[in-house]
């Protein structure tokens, strides 16, 4: 299927967008590659692209004053990717987003999106849509991080995203999650699936 | 700066065989890349301990906010001489053809593929820093430097930065192509994060520092 496609079949089975205002919106992208760890937005550089993942795994992450580096977030085909708050603020972003593979994207700028969305009330709701999905998704997390035990946590995450545990290095999981590496591993060791 | 002798040397014969034609879009994209893993970088030296920044490995040697302080002493004559050199209306190519000095000058300067540093140089007087300086400004002052070239960069992407050109910091008589300018700049800054990296494995004395570029 060629990529702008798998972009057109993306948006039609998740959004209600069609006729001209779809055609549109598919009229914005541009393909972008890049090879695995690239850093594709840093911290305090405000957030140029909303990318559409073809291939490839990116991970966005926090550094501390205190050492601390925090995995917050990861991003795999097909679905949007970038520094969502940032995007949408046009601030500085707080985070880091690289790849962790070799990446193939659809992308597009926030001065793009933003014409759009002037001109086509439909396109404006698709991202208000979006957006609201990305927060639903963002509280449900925060309450599992909060409440969760580490094993409950492990147990979401392999029940959820189980070809995550194939692809992503485990220091990165456990960060996610929120947990010690050791746990993580010895938890990998127990439930087997 | 190179000094008059290796100027002639055979790398510099060699160099004019070796240049090649960049997409000029694809080369200021390398070149944000670049810059971006420096920012990673120098964000994880914020929460290094001030001590091992400002240790020095040899008496003669810089520690590593010396290191940092050198680099912004640059950046602070070059982005505002690319800022006003991007002024000029010279619509973007899509090819870019390095300039033989821009061109010999950021292959000297770039590290080797192993990340290595290959030729040692001596910095000029103005831009020796002292070994006092204070940790958080000094890595404050990189990071937003960077954060300027990288928009800078973007800028670049609607030029000509063949056509347009920047006086070098030494003379401004000799001017480069600005798209040489950035890479050389760029080269600079990777050869000491390379010294960075080097210096701090020396002062802590233990395996590596997980900085490598």
């Amino acid at each position: 299927m060629a990529d702008i496609d798998q972009l057109r079949q993306f948006i039609t089975a998740s959004f209600s967008l069609k006729g001209e205002e779809l055609e549109q919106l598919l009229k914005i992208w541009q393909p972008y590659e890049c090879k695995r760890k690239t850093i594709l937005t840093t911290a305090g550089e405000t957030e140029r692209y909303l990318y559409f993942v073809l291939e490839g795994i990116q991970r966005g992450f926090y550094i501390g004053d205190d050492k601390k580096e925090a995995t917050i977030v990861f991003m795999y085909p097909p679905s949007f990717s970038g520094i969502a708050d940032s995007f949408l603020t046009q601030t500085p972003s707080n985070y880091f987003l690289e790849s962790l593979t070799a990446c193939r994207f659809l992308r597009t700028s926030w001065k793009q999106i933003d014409e759009l969305m002037n001109l086509y009330p439909e396109i404006r709701k698709m991202v208000l849509v979006l957006t609201s999905f990305i927060l639903k998704g963002l509280l449900q997390r925060q309450v599992e991080l909060q409440c969760f035990s580490a094993e409950e946590k492990f147990r979401t995450l392999l029940h959820r995203s189980p070809h995550l545990l194939q692809l992503i290095p485990h220091k990165y999981l456990a960060s996610y999650l929120g947990i010690d590496p050791a746990t993580f591993s010895k938890l990998l060791g127990s439930v087997r699936i | 700066m190179p000094t008059f002798s290796n100027f002639w040397s055979s790398r510099f014969v060699l160099n004019l065989i070796t240049m090649r034609k960049y997409n000029s879009q694809a080369l200021l994209e390398g070149l944000q890349a670049d810059i971006r893993q420096l920012v990673l970088i120098a964000n994880k030296l914020r929460s290094e301990d001030p001590g091992v920044l400002l240790e020095q490995p040899a008496p003669d040697k810089w520690n590593v906010l010396q290191v940092l302080e050198h680099l912004n002493s640059y950046g602070r004559y070059y982005i505002p001489a690319i800022e006003k050199s991007l002024q000029k209306n010279k619509p973007a190519t899509e090819f870019f053809k390095p300039g033989f000095i821009g061109d010999y000058f950021t292959k000297m300067l770039s590290p080797s593929e192993k990340g290595t540093v290959r030729y040692k140089m001596k910095a000029p007087k103005d831009h020796r820093p002292s070994p006092h300086l204070d940790h958080q400004p000094v890595i404050q002052t990189f990071l937003s430097q960077q954060q300027s070239l990288l928009e800078l960069l973007e800028k670049a992407k609607t030029k000509n930065i063949g056509r347009i050109r920047t006086p070098i910091s030494i003379s401004r008589f000799i001017k480069l192509k600005l798209g040489d300018t950035f890479r050389f700049l760029i080269a600079h800054e990777q050869r000491h994060f390379v010294q960075i990296n080097n210096t701090i494995v020396h002062v802590k004395k233990t395996g590596t520092f997980s900085v490598s570029l």
